[in-house]
């Protein structure tokens, strides 16, 4: 969240083949990639989509979130597997057993398919998450239309943070010095929590008083305000917006048809 | 000066003027600290709702709505992607928060407890559909998924499972993050209540 590459975009100015698709395009995909995966339960189709996924990270950059988000999300797909493998309703086929622990294939399957879907949804997210910086989806957002109010809340909230972390270690550090010491039991811990928290609070709601007082200031409410240029060029823009839009449409509508079906 | 049955019947009037653009970021950054400060504690608890509680109750539920919604859209563009979806607990809890306040159920001690309740079903009640979906109804927090996995195994409805798991996972937290920010809210300077709650 504090990497300046992500905020300012591309560090070095060289331009790679990610930075030709508009964010847009890239959130559609992460919805095309996600209806997909939500629209069927063949375990192949998922295996190719996490594979498609897999490959988008490996052609672009790979990033110690993704790696993080993956690894918690790993760790609860395998709880998953162990707890619907055991007690999924409609476990019926003993597939192995473990120290005479019967695992069933019905469970095991739901449970993959569940956990296939995560996967898909956190690759293409984090094609996203490491391809488009928070100024770029800034500039473009406000150059499709959004109020730049609203990319102004959007995008601050990256430039506040690593103020408000700072503030945090400054505060913990004197309440440390004066003796307050984080402690044992959760009643003592949460105690401790306050006199962190209530200085923290009202500095971070301070600072937006100046901020907010800053903004009027300098006529942030101006209508004839010069919108920011987006530096990046993007090829195939309304190309990819129709036929992923279109994509969309279509998954969504054969869902819906297969359940009217089911119910019929 | 406003008076408080204006403020009464103007709970849902909503303007994104300065002061609430300011206020939604650090309400957004308020819980992203908090919920670091939680875990490097090791709390039995998330606390990441803390900003939105006082977004809503400095703004209206409006705002602590968007504060939620953009929480959880910021969080899942950054650090991870399936929290996306449960913006629209966010919203739940932002507007429960808004609401509450606003009626007068954040001005005692005895109060909060009951608020809390009702934001923690209100939480519960939006994000076990979500769990079912994306994770066949685990929360991802071992003890609740240890009640969950009890619950299945005794063949009771994954519906209901779910959301015991989620709902005592929710009470905790809500109860600390509720009584958090009443104590909270009590400090803040006359001014600054003032000046998020006039500037609409």
């Amino acid at each position: 969240m504090t990497d300046q590459s992500m905020l300012s975009g591309n560090p070095a100015g060289k331009s790679r083949w990610f930075n030709a698709i508009d964010p847009i395009s890239k959130l559609l995909l992460i919805l095309d990639m996600a209806l997909l995966s939500f629209a069927s339960t063949n375990l192949l189709l998922e295996a190719g989509l996490i594979t498609g996924g897999l490959l988008l990270l490996l052609f672009s950059k790979v990033s110690s979130t993704t790696v993080k988000a993956l690894g918690f999300s790993l760790f609860l797909i395998f709880t998953m597997l162990v707890i619907q493998g055991l007690f999924y309703s409609k476990n019926q086929t003993v597939w192995f057993s473990i120290i005479g622990i019967n695992f069933y294939k019905e469970g095991l399957i739901y449970a993959t398919t569940l956990g296939s879907r995560v996967l898909v949804i956190i690759l293409a997210s984090g094609f996203f998450m490491v391809t488009t910086s928070i100024s770029e989806n800034a500039k473009y957002l406000e150059q499709s239309g959004l109020s730049y109010k609203t990319v102004y809340v959007l995008m601050s909230v990256c430039y506040i943070l690593p103020e408000i972390m700072g503030n945090m270690r400054k505060i913990q550090q004197a309440q440390r010095v004066r003796g307050v010491n984080p402690q044992k039991t959760v009643i003592q811990k949460l105690k401790s929590v306050l006199p962190v928290l209530i200085p923290l609070v009202i500095k971070t709601l301070d600072q937006s008083m100046t901020r907010s007082i800053s903004l009027q200031l300098r006529g942030f409410d101006n209508p004839n305000r010069k919108a920011l240029k987006s530096t990046n060029r993007y090829r195939l823009v309304s190309g990819l917006h129709i036929g992923l839009t279109f994509a969309a449409i279509i998954l969504i509508g054969w869902k819906l048809w297969t359940k009217i079906s089911g119910l019929l | 000066m406003k008076t408080e049955s204006i403020h009464r019947t103007s709970m849902w009037k909503f303007k994104l003027s300065a002061a609430t653009m300011t206020l939604i970021p650090a309400a957004v950054g308020i819980n992203y600290v908090a919920k670091a400060l939680a875990e490097g504690l090791k709390l039995p608890v998330w606390l990441g709702s803390l900003g939105t509680f006082l977004a809503s109750m400095l703004a209206g539920p409006v705002a602590g709505a968007i504060s939620g919604f953009i929480n959880n859209v910021i969080y899942g563009l950054t650090l991870s992607p399936i929290s996306t979806v449960y913006a629209i607990t966010s919203i739940g809890i932002g507007i429960a928060v808004g609401i509450l306040h606003a009626k007068g159920w954040f001005s005692s001690a005895k109060r909060v407890f009951v608020s809390a309740i009702i934001i923690a079903i209100v939480s519960a009640v939006i994000s076990t559909p979500l769990n079912v979906i994306f994770w066949g109804g685990q929360t991802g927090i071992a003890w609740g998924d240890s009640l969950f996995a009890v619950m299945v195994a005794n063949h009771a409805p994954v519906w209901l499972a779910s959301f015991t798991d989620e709902f005592v996972l929710d009470i905790l937290d809500k109860v600390c993050v509720a009584y958090l920010a009443f104590f909270i809210y009590r400090q803040l300077p006359q001014r600054m209540i003032r000046f998020f709650r006039d500037d609409k």
